[in-house]
């Protein structure tokens, strides 16, 4: 039984409606992930499951149990916010004790669970401080033991740690992936960065515009998107985007033009893209090699070597920037002239409207 | 050095200035502690050194005024007025900046429109309700128009906006309802902003004068700005007296500010860091 269900959940504003219906089963101890652009409803739609916010039409079930209506309190989750929200009067001891306390839970119990989450996050030291005594990554572990201690069917997070400098990032990145570890709860977490939702999310949620886009594996999400929008929007670099038309030759074989790219052209295998229609063929950077069966033939603009690997940002004419991921790009130059190869099975084919070809 | 030159001179007027403005604000101040000291004679003869009427002003201001009780009436109203005035302005300032409403921005404006009016123009209708209530010569018909202060409000408002909302958020999840909120994480939060408008509303309300004028009519019911007022009234007024009051009368509030200074002026600068 899936633990967290939304179906056809909508949230207005007055007459502007923010999240369009959307429909999501997360099963008990999942870690999913809201990645979207800035504006897309992704706080929004986890407000509502927190019960911050009315959800306007839709059910919302928890454990098979409608909570549309629901003190958030009684919903069963804890939710981390951006900037913490630490209790800024109350020692770090009180901000953890706080929802217990007022839910009447005896003295000890409360000890015994404060003590066991700062055991978790290694809070301890800490425990007799204000939040202003403390970093910004110890507000964090502070905020995260505070939802811990209630022993919640499902964490929330927004944004946990977009507050934070880049290497603590990393650090509670993984800290938060050991924990999940840890507790086997139910986690949903919002947020921008690509790479916090790749390496946490047994599930990622692509939202757009309120709607939901995509739901999948970070790597199915990554391999075979279900459209141009999730293409573009997983992965970094981003994937390379080319025009084309599609077109019969004449042996009777599917081959699609690019006339950006000197009219270069590759087979495609997608069975609905239909004869003289536009597509546009997604390539990500590090799918070009020496070898394959389609070559576009580039001129380097600039080079990034990053060490490990070269980025080759290259161009056709005055066409558009196209990267290229490399192991042995030392040698390149800016202002080389490159046949970037690539297997025409690995490029992705999208209609006009942007919906992916198969 | 032309440029020096230009320095000192911006210097001169500069501390010039700043020297006549602290002039101006001290000056009622020293003539105040040198006018007890004086006979009134001599204060309007325009005498500028310490005196020695002091022990006999004190002494004719305790014989003439009934200190206690005066500063009793004064304390009360005070007091009074300033925790109904935090509590409701605030309640009302917590309300108008957490909860959306499509009327929410006009009925504020309404309310700060109400700071326009100027007392006056409300005396008389006041008085008639006061009068129709039986409240007339009653502490309380000196508190209750005290209490729903636009400008409070206004500033308990401001100081909202700075009140984190993932806070309130954090306290919904921990199950706490409105109220709660509002009492065990926002009242604490904004301790400072209270502080600093204690002090506000404790002053006015100290130093109210026209409208406990015309609504205290009988000596048991006065306060110590009253009773000052009149005593400087009088057909040959004291102004030794009136000195020995007006420094007494100054005391508490002097107290409350260097007690709440810290608060003050943090709250000043924005309660939530
Ligand atoms: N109280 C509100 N009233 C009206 N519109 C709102 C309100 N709260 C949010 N919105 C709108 O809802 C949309 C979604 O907001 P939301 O905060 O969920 O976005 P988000 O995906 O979390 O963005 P970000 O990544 O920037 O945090 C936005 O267009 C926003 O303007
Ligand atoms: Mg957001």
């Amino acid at each position: 039984m899936s633990e967290l269900q939304l179906s056809d959940v909508r949230k207005s504003y007055g007459n502007f409606e923010v999240i369009k219906g959307v429909d999501l089963d997360i099963r008990t101890g999942e870690f999913v992930v809201f990645v979207g652009p800035s504006g897309c409803g992704k706080s929004t739609l986890l407000r509502m499951i927190a019960g911050l916010e009315e959800i306007t039409s839709g059910d919302l079930l928890i454990d098979g149990e409608r909570m549309n209506d629901v003190d958030p309190s009684k919903r069963g989750i804890a939710m981390v916010f951006q900037s913490y929200a630490l209790y800024p009067h109350m020692t770090v001891r009180e901000n953890m004790g706080f929802a217990l306390r007022f839910a009447g839970v005896p003295k000890a119990e409360i000890d015994s669970r404060v003590g066991e989450a700062a055991n978790i996050l290694e809070l301890g030291p800490l425990l007799d401080r204000k939040p202003k005594q403390l970093s910004g990554g110890q507000r964090q572990r502070v905020a995260i033991g505070r939802a811990i201690v209630r022993h919640p069917k499902i964490f929330l997070f927004d944004e946990p740690l977009s507050n934070l400098d880049a290497e603590l990032r990393v650090h509670m990145r993984i800290e938060i992936a050991r924990l999940h570890k840890k507790l086997a709860t139910t986690i949903i977490y919002v947020t921008h960065d690509q790479v916090e939702a790749m390496t946490l999310a047994d599930k990622i949620v692509v939202m757009r515009g309120g709607v939901v886009e995509q739901v999948g594996s970070p790597l199915d999400l990554y391999d075979d998107p279900a459209n141009l929008f999730v293409a573009g929007f997983i992965g970094s670099p981003k994937m390379n985007f080319l025009k084309g038309i599609v077109e019969m030759g004449a042996g009777g074989d599917k081959h699609v033009r690019l006339p950006d790219f000197g009219n270069a052209t590759l087979p495609v295998t997608a069975r609905d893209a239909a004869p003289g229609s536009a597509v546009t063929i997604g390539i990500r950077p590090e799918h070009f090699g020496d070898n394959g069966s389609a070559h576009l033939a580039l001129t380097i603009d600039m080079l990034e070597h990053l060490g490990g690997e070269t980025f080759a940002y290259a161009r056709h004419g005055n066409g558009e920037l196209i990267v290229i991921e490399t192991k042995n790009g030392r040698s390149l130059k800016s202002g080389d002239s490159i046949a970037a190869r690539f297997d025409s099975t690995v490029a992705l084919v999208f209609d006009a409207d942007g919906r992916r070809l198969r | 050095m032309n440029n020096g030159s230009a320095r000192i001179a911006g210097a001169i007027v500069t501390y010039g200035f700043v020297g006549l403005m602290a002039f101006l604000s001290i000056f009622p101040f020293v003539w105040m502690l040198l006018g007890a000291t004086n006979s009134s004679i001599d204060i309007i003869k325009g005498k500028m050194l310490p005196g020695s009427a002091l022990a006999t002003n004190i002494s004719t201001f305790f014989t003439q005024v009934n200190a206690p009780l005066v500063f009793w009436n004064s304390a009360k109203i005070a007091i009074l007025a300033t925790a109904l005035t935090l509590a409701v302005s605030s309640l009302a300032g917590y309300g108008f900046e957490m909860f959306r409403s499509r009327r929410r921005d006009r009925i504020y404006s309404a309310l700060l429109l109400t700071m326009m009016i100027p007392f006056a123009a409300l005396m008389i209708p006041l008085f008639i309700m006061m009068g129709k209530v039986g409240l007339i010569n009653t502490h309380l018909a000196v508190v209750l128009p005290s209490i729903g202060s636009a400008f409070v409000v206004f500033y308990f408002r401001q100081c909202t906006k700075a009140f984190p909302s993932e806070l309130r958020d954090a306290a919904k999840v921990d199950g706490l309802k409105e109220w709660q909120i509002f009492l065990y994480i926002y009242v604490p939060v904004m301790r400072s902003t209270y502080a600093a408008a204690f002090i506000i509303v404790f002053m006015t309300a100290w130093n109210n004068y026209l409208w406990p004028l015309i609504v205290l009519q009988s000596n048991e019911t006065k306060t110590i700005t009253l009773v000052i007022s009149s005593l400087a009234s009088a057909y040959y007024p004291d102004y030794g007296v009136v000195m020995v009051g007006t420094i007494l009368a100054t005391l508490p509030t002097l107290a409350v500010f260097f007690f709440m200074q810290r608060q003050f002026v943090q709250g000043m600068l924005g309660s939530v860091k």
